[in-house]
């Protein structure tokens, strides 16, 4: 069954960062674009366990903070070494002031040595 | 505009001595550029290339996998043959190609060597094979994670970050942790005094015990111990020692060849695209010492250099714009603090702390030169170094003049 969950306000966003949601399971990483976009992407990236929610956004895309991958906010792709694997991406929907997710149902990409336990 | 040529044919056979990080990048590299011969690469050990950071941490601690540490995507593999376990002897510069140890002449139309280096180690005397280990590669880390950690007293050799790695991972194993250094604070001469104390404090707060600042010189076994000496006369008992200090290029086979190596070091010798000076030779990684890096304005032996310069070779044999050196960029993982530093930290006359405290573990430093900023340096600041990196980045020359 598919949920829609409120996640944060759209006061806690700050143009061209990321905010980590840690009362899901695993974290996910809510961006709000420098063009006023708002977007939800799994928060550790695919290679190692790192906070996406803390990487640098251009471009509808977010460069993960230890490396150079970059993974795209529409549709999870990585464009480059080290991270291989896509992360899931969840869609967004604003009601006044509430942003809400809805979880994507595919398995997860997490990196070696992170669990969902 | 400047015009770029090709340094390789397109069609020619692409021979890559070392399977390792720069080894993987120049091969990607060159695909990515349009490259269409065949490409070889060539490695001592048995595996593909596999990426080393996680040798002294997640690794060594068996979070990971030998699967996981693979660099190339197993979903998309680079079309390149790997040959495993064939140990370069000699290079020969007409017909141009590599003998390797079991007889065979790999012909090539381009050559990149790419053998990275080997591990510095300590003298040892006494009366059978002492436990001491390296971390390099991934037969050395296998062998320190199959030794038991619980209640084992490991004394660490060297005060950089693979030392300090080591020693967080063996703490969270259950050794007791001593670590022998040249600097009471270790990694003050090169990060400055905060890092220098925050590091140290980092350690002790886990439970860590650091020897008197000196120099490690032998370890001597006998039937039922080991002991490690040192040059101001301690002597430390270790059932384990762990030598992390420095490493050498792996250019032993290269001497007498026509290529030119570092005197003291015997580093490959290159210019800033990699080329080595002898036609259809070109070098990169920690085998070689470009000319930026001869001069000090780059560093030697980090990850992110390693990748670079295989970029920057791979452009050059293809007769693309090379993509422009950036701002150095390095990296550790002690416990849970993440420590990251970009710049040009050498050239600072000047450390400040910008937030955080030295106990806190979470350390935010600047690096200045005549009161302009030059680095930075974070404790778990993931944040503010990705910021610092992005805002510095020098974009494609390409993209530049489009």
């Amino acid at each position: 069954m598919q949920v829609s969950l409120r996640v944060c306000s759209l006061q806690d966003l700050e143009p061209g960062e990321g905010l980590r949601i840690e009362s899901v399971t695993p974290p996910i990483a809510v961006f709000l674009t420098e063009e006023g976009t708002v977007h939800a992407v799994d928060d550790t990236c695919t290679h190692q366990d790192a906070s996406l929610a803390a990487g640098w956004v251009e471009d509808c895309r977010v460069e993960c903070p230890l490396h150079e991958s970059t993974f795209s906010l529409l549709t999870g792709e990585v464009d480059q070494p080290p991270a291989k694997k896509k992360v899931r991406v969840h869609e967004v929907q604003i009601d006044g002031d509430d942003v809400y997710v809805e979880l994507s149902q595919e398995a997860p990409n997490l990196p070696p040595g992170v669990t969902t336990a | 505009m400047t015009s770029y040529i090709a340094g390789s044919p397109t069609e020619g056979h692409l021979l890559i001595i070392g399977a390792g990080l720069a080894g993987y990048h120049a091969a990607r590299g060159a695909r990515e550029n349009g490259h269409t011969g065949p490409i070889t690469i060539l490695g001592d050990e048995s595996l593909p290339a596999y990426d080393r950071p996680a040798l002294s941490k997640a690794f060594l601690s068996g979070t990971v996998t030998v699967q996981d540490l693979a660099l190339d995507d197993p979903d998309h593999p680079l079309d390149v043959t790997w040959i495993g376990g064939s140990s370069a002897v000699e290079l020969s510069a007409s017909p141009l190609g590599v003998h390797t140890a079991d007889g065979t002449f790999h012909m090539a139309d381009t050559i990149i060597i790419v053998t990275g280096a080997q591990a510095s180690r300590l003298p040892f005397s006494g009366t059978r094979n002492p436990d001491v280990y390296v971390i390099r590669n991934v037969d050395d880390a296998m062998a320190l994670r199959g030794c038991v950690a619980e209640g084992k007293k490991v004394a660490v050799v060297g005060g950089g970050f693979l030392a300090l790695e080591a020693a967080s991972t063996w703490m969270d194993r259950g050794a007791e942790v001593t670590v022998v250094a040249g600097e009471a604070n270790p990694g003050t001469a090169r990060l400055g005094q905060p890092v220098g104390c925050a590091i140290r404090a980092l350690h002790e707060q886990r439970g860590v015990r650091f020897a008197e600042p000196s120099r490690a010189q032998e370890v001597e076994t006998d039937e039922d111990s080991q002991v490690l000496r040192l040059a101001d006369g301690t002597r430390i008992e270790a059932d384990i020692v762990i030598c992390a200090i420095g490493a050498t290029p792996s250019t032993a086979w290269l001497r007498g060849s026509a290529l030119t190596l570092e005197p003291t070091t015997a580093a490959i010798l290159c210019d800033d695209t990699g080329f080595t000076g002898v036609p259809g030779v070109w070098a990169a990684g920690d085998c070689a010492q470009w000319a930026s890096q001869a001069s000090g304005i780059r560093p030697i032996g980090h990850w992110q250099e390693a990748v670079e310069q295989a970029g920057i070779v791979a452009a050059a044999l293809t007769g693309v714009p090379p993509a422009p050196f950036q701002e150095p960029y390095f990296w550790s993982e002690q416990y849970d603090v993440r420590i990251q530093a970009a710049g040009r930290l050498a050239q600072a006359d000047q450390v400040q702390i910008l937030e955080g405290t030295i106990e806190g573990g979470d350390l935010l430093v600047s690096y200045l030169k005549d009161g302009e900023e030059v680095g930075i340096l974070g404790m778990n600041r993931l944040r503010e170094i990705k910021r610092w990196r992005k805002l510095r980045q020098i974009k494609h020359r390409a993209a530049l003049a489009a």
